[in-house]
């Protein structure tokens, strides 16, 4: 009985060989998309998964009235490991937070990443240097680490693991110290550096002030985490308290809580951080499961158009005897098989496109993983498309009344028509939502592309520099001697370059007001370097000998949030120092487009501010190859610190990071809208062969009865016509939430235009018409005579 | 054999209910060749698939040499029925898909005949009905006269008690219709009940009765005289 069955499916698949291809193609291509995005998610929800205890590790971290970080000092993790029973290990590590220059003769190593951790963090983050993880011999002691990579630059030839000797900083300096070996930097992990010093202790000395480390602390299985934390925000308190007797600072310690965050929710939502890259990665994967429920809509639909095919098999078939069980299995098996062919294709398809796939999002994902999940997860999924494919038409075929298909004039039921129109609706809904969402995004991205941004990062060029250069005087003679440099126009040194990355904030008052509003120190020239265009007032100048003392530019946020009405002159108060407001600076999209531009204040003189580390220059675009290779030449003898390692980036090329994230949104809505219309169309087509061909019997009569090819035309794509305008309506309030949504998520953003969906309209019935009427074609130029022939 | 009493079926739609069969009483004995005529609506396809299984009446009682069938459930229908009876369509309904000898197969398969026996007993019938040479043939591949031939093979194969034909000819020319009713005839002779539905008092005049029914009625029963002597 199989071999017969298998010969009816696969004769049948042969007969119907355009729209089998059709049907598995499209499915391939929808699984292939599937798969990647499966693999990805995995990749993405299983970050230090393979720590063996990764579900009873956290990150301790605290909560303020204003923010939440991650940032502990190291008492702390000693404190909780002292009064909690039920916490196993507490260990703190420390981020690199300047590039270090790592030398081996005249290999040089920019280490942006070189940490430091506690054994005790070593052994909780199941960190492992080859060899096995030591503990350092005694208290100062330090074992240095590199990463394989790192090493590789260092010491090409290195095969050993032996101990070597390095240089740090500039080769002037003189400074040397030793690598112990190597160690594996997991990629898939949330802590990744390029090289990694670990002592008995780190941060000895250091108290509750020195918020420059992260506390990762592991529990013991079937602790009860909320009490922990409860415990753990009263230890902090109290430690904080200890020798406090200033009111005000105690109020303030009271309002201080803490927080312990899973190991799990570190790389995707972190609590002190944002998921964006979590609502990514779940629209990401509503994406894949949409374009899978399309590809298999499409099965569902053909399958029960081909029904009336059937219907005579399964009507000859139950009249033989075969109970409907048998028959529904029959179809499912048929189904299975193709699903099957459609898998190996999608498998084949995600191979090729995966390189493609691991640019786009940086990752470096691969089909062929002995412990890949997909191990598992394709034959489910191919089971329940199967099911979802398969089930329905199966059940609709096996529930022929073989009394009525037997006649010979039978045709589908009214209800199932409903079901497929219905089906072919919800696909170019989804259609219409990708190719509006595609419209809107590339309007956004074309928006930030072409937005006045407020400053000019063309031809600055960011110097990396590890002098700190908080006293103008310091700064002057690096100036002057890089001014001399040919080409290069304005030099300034600041705390904070417009990358996107945050400011420092702290508490200001004018007139009273006080406010947590954002500062950046800068040097002379900040603003003419910029180009940040003047609002009122002057920017800084070194003929006013009281600007490195107390003047101030606040932008006009600032000015808004403190309701001033003439900022100049004014004075607003801060880190103990009275602060004499000089100008105001227009707005600039210091941040990006996502947050909006923060209240800001500028001074050269800052006693609360961070260091001033960040070397801008504006140079003349036609002199900058020149200009860079002199600066290059000259950097040793400019800035003794830094010396030969003479590193830089052009600050618009920095700034266009910032667009990164929107351009793989815009590259993978691109795809999918491409993909869905692409397989909505597949659908259709074939759908519209399939009505045809079941209505070439009532066009030859039509046409003997006199009806021209356009009216013909007219009838056959006027059901679908009206489908894919049914589609579109339903799809355009959906369209309009969800983009709205996104672009809320901007704080500049353009205005929603009804041209997107006036165009998604006008592609998608283009199409539809186009579609139809390849098909429609055919049947209008048939012979009418050899339709009616008796069959 | 066929002890069918009071039989009632309705069909209802959303607007109409239409009485198909009212009340019929219908014996058939083992080795008769029964013709139901009548016009059309009058029921008549109605009661043959009734009597082959296919459709349930309201009420009444179908008795198959003492088992009574419209008790069955779905899967207990399907068995008799597969172990029983035989069909023949006007419009022969064979699997396009298959071969000549593949359609012919199929019924065998769902009795779960082995392979070996299977190939036997096709051959025998595909030379009994003068195919031999068609075997592998596709079913648009032959006449309908063929198809129609393959078709009563078809029905045959299982050595039914009962075969029930629905206007057997109905798309053949005569000729062809002429083979067709002879070979049912011959069927009839090696002791094959046959119940046949047609419009032909031509296909009638080969059985050895005919029923008119009209209105879902059987309104009068003719013994075919010529017939029955040519028995004796």
């Amino acid at each position: 009985m199989f071999r017969l069955n298998l010969k009816i499916a696969l004769r049948n698949l042969w007969k119907n060989r355009g729209i089998t291809a059709i049907n598995v193609g499209g499915l391939a291509i929808a699984l292939a998309a599937f798969i990647l995005i499966a693999m990805y998610f995995s990749y993405e929800t299983s970050f230090d998964k393979q720590n063996p205890n990764y579900n009873n590790i956290y990150v301790v971290g605290r909560i303020y009235p204003e923010f939440k970080t991650n940032y502990t000092s190291p008492p702390f993790a000693k404190a909780i490991k002292q009064n909690f029973p039920e916490v196993e290990n507490a260990g703190i590590t420390k981020k690199g937070f300047f590039e270090l220059t790592i030398k081996n003769g005249k290999q040089t190593l920019f280490a942006k990443n070189f940490m430091q951790a506690d054994y005790n963090a070593a052994k909780i983050l199941d960190l492992k240097p080859t060899g096995g993880l030591e503990k350092p011999a005694g208290e100062a002691d330090r074992l240095s680490y590199l990463s394989k990579e790192s090493m590789q630059v260092l010491f090409p030839d290195k095969i050993d693991n032996k101990p070597e000797m390095v240089g740090m900083g500039a080769s002037s300096l003189g400074i040397n110290s030793k690598i112990n070996g190597t160690i594996i930097n997991n990629p898939h992990s949330n802590v990744t550096f390029d090289g990694i010093s670990i002592g008995n202790e780190i941060g000895q000395g250091e108290d509750y002030g020195m918020n420059n480390y992260t506390t990762y602390i592991q529990v013991k299985p079937g602790t009860d985490v909320e009490n922990l934390e409860q415990k753990i925000t009263n230890l902090y308190r109290s430690e904080l308290l200890k020798g406090e007797t200033d009111q005000e600072s105690i109020d303030e310690i009271k309002k201080i809580s803490t927080f312990l965050d899973p190991l799990s929710n570190l790389h995707l939502k972190p609590k002190a951080g944002n998921d964006t890259p979590y609502k990514i990665l779940i629209a990401l994967s509503i994406l894949g499961i949409l374009i899978l429920i399309i590809a298999c809509i499409n099965f569902t639909n053909l399958s029960i158009a081909q029904a009336t095919k059937r219907a005579k098999e399964v009507g000859v078939k139950k009249v033989m005897g075969a109970f409907r069980f048998q028959l529904t299995t029959q179809f499912l098996v048929e189904i299975l098989v193709q699903c099957f062919t459609a898998t190996i294709l999608a498998l084949i398809l995600a191979e090729l496109i995966l390189p493609k796939f691991n640019n786009l999002f940086q990752v470096n994902l691969s089909i062929w993983q002995i412990d890949n999940d997909l191990l598992w997860q394709l034959p489910l999924i191919l089971l329940s498309i199967t099911l979802i494919a398969g089930l329905y038409p199966a059940l609709v075929l096996s529930g022929f009344k073989p009394a009525l298909v037997l006649k010979g004039n039978f045709s589908t039921s009214k209800q199932s028509t409903w079901l497929r129109n219905g089906l072919l609706v919800f696909q170019f809904s989804i259609a219409v939502i990708f190719i509006i969402g595609l419209f809107i995004i590339n309007s956004q991205l074309k928006y930030m592309r072409s937005q006045d941004l407020g400053f000019t990062a063309n031809q600055v060029v960011y110097i990396k520099n590890l002098t700190l250069f908080n006293k103008p005087a310091k700064f002057e003679p690096v100036r002057d001697k890089i001014l001399k440099i040919p080409g290069v126009r304005l030099a300034t040194v600041a705390t904070d370059v417009p990358n996107g990355a945050e400011n420092g904030s702290n508490g200001y008052t004018v007139n009273g007001l006080q406010a947590n509003i954002d500062f950046v120190d800068v040097d002379f020239d900040y603003f003419e370097t910029l180009h940040i265009k003047l609002k009122d007032g002057r920017f800084f100048s070194p003929s006013f000998k009281t600007d490195t003392a107390n003047a101030a530019v606040i932008n006009e946020s600032a000015v808004a949030k403190f309701g001033l009405k003439n900022p100049v002159g004014q004075t607003i108060r801060g880190c103990n120092m009275d602060y004499k407001i000089v100008g105001v600076a227009k707005d600039f999209k210091a941040q990006g487009f996502e947050s909006a531009i923060q209240p800001t204040i500028y001074a050269i003189k800052n006693p609360c501010g961070n260091y001033k580390t960040q070397i801008m220059l504006k140079i003349e675009g036609n002199k900058m190859a020149d200009a860079l290779i002199a600066l290059r030449a000259k950097w040793p003898e400019i800035n003794p610190k830094d010396g030969e390692d003479f590193r830089y980036e052009f600050l618009d090329e920095l700034y266009g990071k910032l667009f990164k994230k929107q351009e793989q949104l815009q590259s993978v809505f691109f795809a999918a809208a491409l993909l869905t219309i692409f397989i909505a169309i597949l659908g259709l087509f074939a759908f519209a062969k399939y009505i045809t061909n079941g209505r070439i019997k009532e066009i030859a009569v039509r046409k003997i009865l006199g009806a021209s090819d356009i009216q013909i035309f007219k009838l056959i794509n006027s059901s679908f016509f009206r489908m894919v305008l049914l589609a579109n309506v339903i799809s355009w309030p959906v369209a309009y939430i969800l983009t709205k949504m996104w672009l809320e998520t901007f704080a500049y953003r353009i205005d929603l235009s009804v041209l997107p969906f006036i165009a998604s309209a006008a592609i998608t019935i283009l199409l539809t018409l186009f579609t139809v009427s390849i098909q429609a074609k055919k049947a209008v130029k048939a012979n009418p005579v050899d339709a009616l022939k008796y069959e | 054999m066929i002890k069918i009493e009071n039989l009632e079926k309705v069909y209802k739609t959303e607007e109409v209910e239409t009485t198909a069969l009212n009340g019929i009483n219908l014996h058939v004995k083992e080795g008769e060749f029964v013709s139901i005529m009548g016009p059309s609506g009058c029921g008549k396809s109605t009661l043959l698939n009734v009597m082959g299984l296919l459709d349930k009446p309201e009420s009444g009682s179908y008795k198959f040499i003492d088992t009574e069938l419209l008790t069955l459930n779905d899967r207990e229908r399907s068995n008799f029925r597969k172990r029983n009876m035989g069909f023949v369509f006007q419009n022969f309904n064979l699997i396009d898909e298959l071969t000549v000898f593949e359609n012919i197969e199929l019924p065998l398969i769902y009795n779960r005949i082995p392979a070996s026996e299977r190939k036997t007993l096709v051959n025998e019938i595909i030379e009994r009905m003068n195919i031999v040479n068609r075997s592998g043939h596709f079913p648009q591949q032959l006449s309908g006269g063929q198809q129609q031939r393959v078709a009563v093979a078809r029905a045959l194969v299982t050595k039914p008690k009962l075969v029930l034909a629905d206007e057997p000819t109905g798309n053949l020319d005569s000729s062809h219709g002429n083979e067709v009713m002879e070979l049912l005839c011959e069927l009839n002779e090696t002791g094959t009940t046959i119940v046949m539905v047609t419009h032909s008092s031509h296909d009638a005049s080969f059985s050895n009765r005919i029923i008119n029914l009209k209105d879902g009625h059987v309104v009068s029963e003719k013994i075919n005289k010529s017939r029955n002597e040519e028995l004796i």
